[in-house]
């Protein structure tokens, strides 16, 4: 296998995460946090923001659609899903969080669910991007730590 | 774990136990990588009241908490309040919510810090400061209280705080500049108490229960906002200095302003919205002192003083019945009625009806603050016999306590203050809201040492209705500080405001909070010993003895209360908070001196009680006591109303029982088990 050329596939890769705002500096903090002992840490932890989030998206899809609305419940479901997009640096989720948070603040309903379509849309794309990188990761292996270069 | 004591020295932050309650399982992930990368021994939960019973569980298990502000099942306030009453552990709060209120909040119920998502490491490796500081300050007021030589050790104490302070770059710039301005108090009153915190040995001045007795006389005449050289010449003791009356002053003001505060906190359903300051929610304590100094609005005061006087209902304005504080009301289950709330306040101002008996009688809601011995709702144990107060404060009456916190009828509350027993006069305040007093974790050891200070002179003066009062309501409100930290009010130690509560006053177990912990297992009241029987090590110069008469609250030691209140055994935790179980035998570690120096008899290392116990003892003997406990109050029959002490001595069990968590039995403090 080419590493280097999958090397560079990666590093690319991540910058582009970095260039177009889909990740922040939290990122590079969970990368720093993986060592021997926990190898994969960085995966695990997109892993499990991505298999929590679906859930309080749904939550929150509910919260503004049932009637009556329960603005008090969308801000706590909200607020959540931005400790957690934060905690792995999806800047673009966590700002979206802050915009549909506003509405719900303002109970503009409408601005509520365009907010929430623009989140699952950023959800889906993040997830897309993440996953394929830790594809490339795996495929290059143990040699992971080449990948962090950006230290 | 490096014991704290050697401030952090050497390998000491490493294997630094921390416990992470947040319920995004990302965060709680990636907190606890980070944790893990710094050397600390992390535990993860998701749950608040898992957190709880494991903290419950095991107090000495664990050295600082981080929390989430939203949780599902618990607001993050309330556990902090409780945490804080209970055990007396450091709490760093952490959200993503970064809007100044909120931060303020977290705050006022007591956080030692605010970090806001995402956390970063550099954050987390200074986690350590909190525990160290506030076990440093445990020490600190525990020596104070127990023995002349502290001053070698306070030095260095206060130039850890002072250290720590400054090196604090938290976010919170207002919990920073309360924090150096506690520790910049305790600096100076120790120094002002005519002992300076330098290696001169001069003999300190100890605020036995009589003095401060007069102390308060002479404030509820003049008023709060009086200077000290009037009090002084009012209270004319040979010897006295201008300088002891105004650290004591300083002190006392202090510990008012905390108990308004934790009174605000405490929330009462009926409160006023808490409005930002949960100060206002006083209520009636202090209030014009409090007022005075700008804390506690007049409606404050007043709430605070319905709540003493037991007015219940409603009326008690506790405002700020924030779901997070848990205050006392909180445990009692929220119930508005202000009877039970006061149950536990008041005892503290039950005790006289002036409640501090600093606050000028002028102040309308201050002034009334029912005397304590009011109690008025739960007839807590204190009719009982003495026996009582011993026997309650086992498990049953923590239990009952619990209840009676939760929501339970008064009938409980006597129960547990006959555990409390020791208690002298209110401060076993049960939970009472401690927390709110603004940032002030610092505080502690120096709050509770104010009531404490409460001579143990807790004579059996026969409801000294002011001077009793006002010893009850620091003993009371520091219980209410106490609230876990059981650290005897040794806080007093020259430095510190002993009436004051300090809610967050790191009870640290006397002697050395060799371990992370401190393990000071706050308001366990012992159950044995409330006042019957344990006989405190030394604290409070046992006069008193079985009861905790130890002269207002100061937990002294006086034996019998020791156990009772102070021992941290959980069993008693009766008071939950007062508790601030000696380890050691129980007795108050107020030691003697509590706070106030006042050397009690042996200063018995107990430690943590002591302050604890102040409060009992403050609250001034309850006139009821007849039963012989005197809970809390000094043994001699003194003061302190009965009533608080076994009111206390039920609410505190909430709090208190559960953080000792040594007993097996200690039942639900605050009635969490399981009910949170």
């Amino acid at each position: 296998m080419d590493y280097s050329n999958l090397r560079r596939q990666i590093i690319f890769m991540k910058k582009s995460f970095f260039d177009q705002g889909y990740l922040d500096e939290q990122f590079n903090q969970l990368e720093e946090l993986q060592d021997e002992s926990s190898p994969n840490f960085v995966e695990e932890v997109v892993a499990l923001f991505l298999k929590d989030s679906p859930r309080l998206l749904i939550n929150i899809e509910q919260a503004i659609e049932k009637y009556p609305q329960d603005f008090y419940r969308l801000d706590s479901l909200v607020h959540q899903l931005k400790g957690s997009a934060s905690s792995i640096g999806a800047v673009r989720m966590k700002n979206e969080c802050s915009v549909l948070k506003a509405h719900g603040n303002d109970k503009n309903l409408e601005g509520c669910r365009r907010s929430l379509q623009k989140m699952k849309r950023e959800h889906a794309t993040l997830k897309q991007k993440l996953e394929s990188y830790f594809q490339l990761l795996r495929q290059v292996g143990p040699r992971n730590s080449a990948v962090n270069s950006r230290k | 774990m490096a014991p704290p004591e050697e401030a952090g020295g050497g390998e000491f932050p490493v294997g630094m136990k921390v416990l992470v309650v947040d319920d995004d399982p990302t965060c709680l992930a990636v907190l606890k990588q980070m944790l893990v990368q710094c050397r600390y021994d992390a535990t993860t939960c998701s749950q608040s009241t898992r957190a709880l019973s494991m903290l419950r569980e095991n107090r000495r298990g664990f050295d600082v908490i981080i929390s989430d502000v939203h949780m599902p099942d618990m607001d993050g306030f309330r556990l902090l309040e409780l945490v804080g009453l209970e055990m007396d552990l450091p709490v760093i709060m952490m959200s993503a919510d970064s809007r100044t209120d909120i931060v303020m909040k977290g705050i006022k119920h007591g956080a030692c810090d605010y970090l806001i998502k995402p956390v970063r490491m550099e954050e987390l490796k200074n986690i350590w400061q909190h525990v160290v500081r506030k076990k440093f300050s445990g020490n600190k007021e525990h020596e104070h209280s127990g023995s002349l030589d502290d001053t070698d050790r306070n030095r260095p104490a206060n130039n850890d705080n002072e250290y720590a302070s400054s090196i604090n770059d938290g976010a919170d710039d207002s919990w920073k500049s309360q924090k150096k301005k506690r520790d910049k108090e305790e600096d100076d009153s120790e120094l002002e108490s005519g002992d300076p915190s330098n290696s001169s040995k001069k003999p300190r001045v100890v605020w036995s229960v009589e003095l401060h007795q007069q102390f308060v006389n002479a404030v509820n005449h003049l008023g709060i906002d009086t200077v000290p050289k009037k009090i002084l010449e009012l209270m004319n003791v040979p010897g006295l200095t201008r300088e002891n009356v105004a650290s004591h002053l300083q002190k006392f003001r202090l510990y008012l302003k905390r108990i308004a505060q934790h009174h605000a906190g405490i929330t009462n359903p009926y409160c006023t919205p808490a409005s930002s300051a949960q100060v206002a929610s006083l209520g009636g304590l202090d209030f014009q002192a409090l007022a005075a100094s700008g804390q506690i609005p007049p409606q404050a005061l007043a709430a605070l003083q319905d709540e003493l006087l037991g007015r219940t209902t409603t009326s008690m304005v506790l405002p700020g019945r924030d779901q997070s504080s848990l205050r006392l009301a909180a445990v009692k289950g929220n119930k508005p009625q202000g009877e039970r709330e006061i149950a536990f306040g008041q005892p503290i101002f039950k005790c006289q009806n002036n409640s501090y008996g600093a606050f000028p009688q002028s102040s309308p809601t201050v002034g009334r603050l029912p005397s304590f011995s009011a109690w008025p709702n739960n007839k807590l144990g204190m009719a009982d016999s003495t026996s009582t107060l011993g026997n309650v404060n086992n498990s049953q009456n923590s239990n009952i306590v619990l209840h009676e916190l939760q929501q339970q009828p008064d009938t409980m509350l006597s129960g547990t203050l006959h555990a409390l027993d020791v208690k002298p006069s209110g401060i076993a305040m049960p939970s009472q809201s401690l927390n709110t007093f603004p940032a002030s974790e610092g505080l502690s050891p120096n709050q509770s040492g104010f009531l404490t200070t409460i001579p143990p002179s807790m004579k059996p003066e026969p409801a000294l209705p002011n001077s009793q009062q006002s010893n009850n309501l620091l003993g009371g409100i520091d219980l209410i500080n106490q609230a876990s930290t059981s650290q005897p009010f040794s806080n007093s130690h020259g430095g510190n405001l002993p009436g004051l509560m300090n809610h967050n006053s790191n009870v640290m177990p006397s002697q050395g909070i060799s371990n992370f912990q401190t393990g000071n297992i706050p308001y366990l009241v012992n159950n044995s010993s409330i006042g019957v029987g344990s006989k405190p090590p030394g604290v409070l110069k046992t006069e008193s003895t079985d009861s905790l008469n130890q002269s207002f609250g100061y937990i002294c030691g006086s034996s019998p209360m020791d156990s009772g209140l102070l021992s941290s055994q959980p069993r008693n935790a009766q008071f939950g908070f007062l508790q601030s179980p000696n380890d050691v035998t129980g007795g108050w570690s107020l030691q003697n001196v509590d706070n106030y120096r006042n050397t009690i008899g042996p200063s018995h290392p107990v430690s943590s009680s002591s302050s604890f116990q102040s409060s009992n003892v403050a609250l001034g003997k309850l006139p009821d006591q007849g039963r012989g406990k005197n809970l809390g109050f000094v043994g001699k029959g003194t003061c302190i109303p009965n009533r608080f002490a076994v009111d206390e001595v039920e609410s505190p069990t909430n709090s208190l029982s559960h953080s000792i968590g040594s007993s097996g039995d200690i039942p639900d403090i605050f009635g969490f088990s399981g009910q949170m």
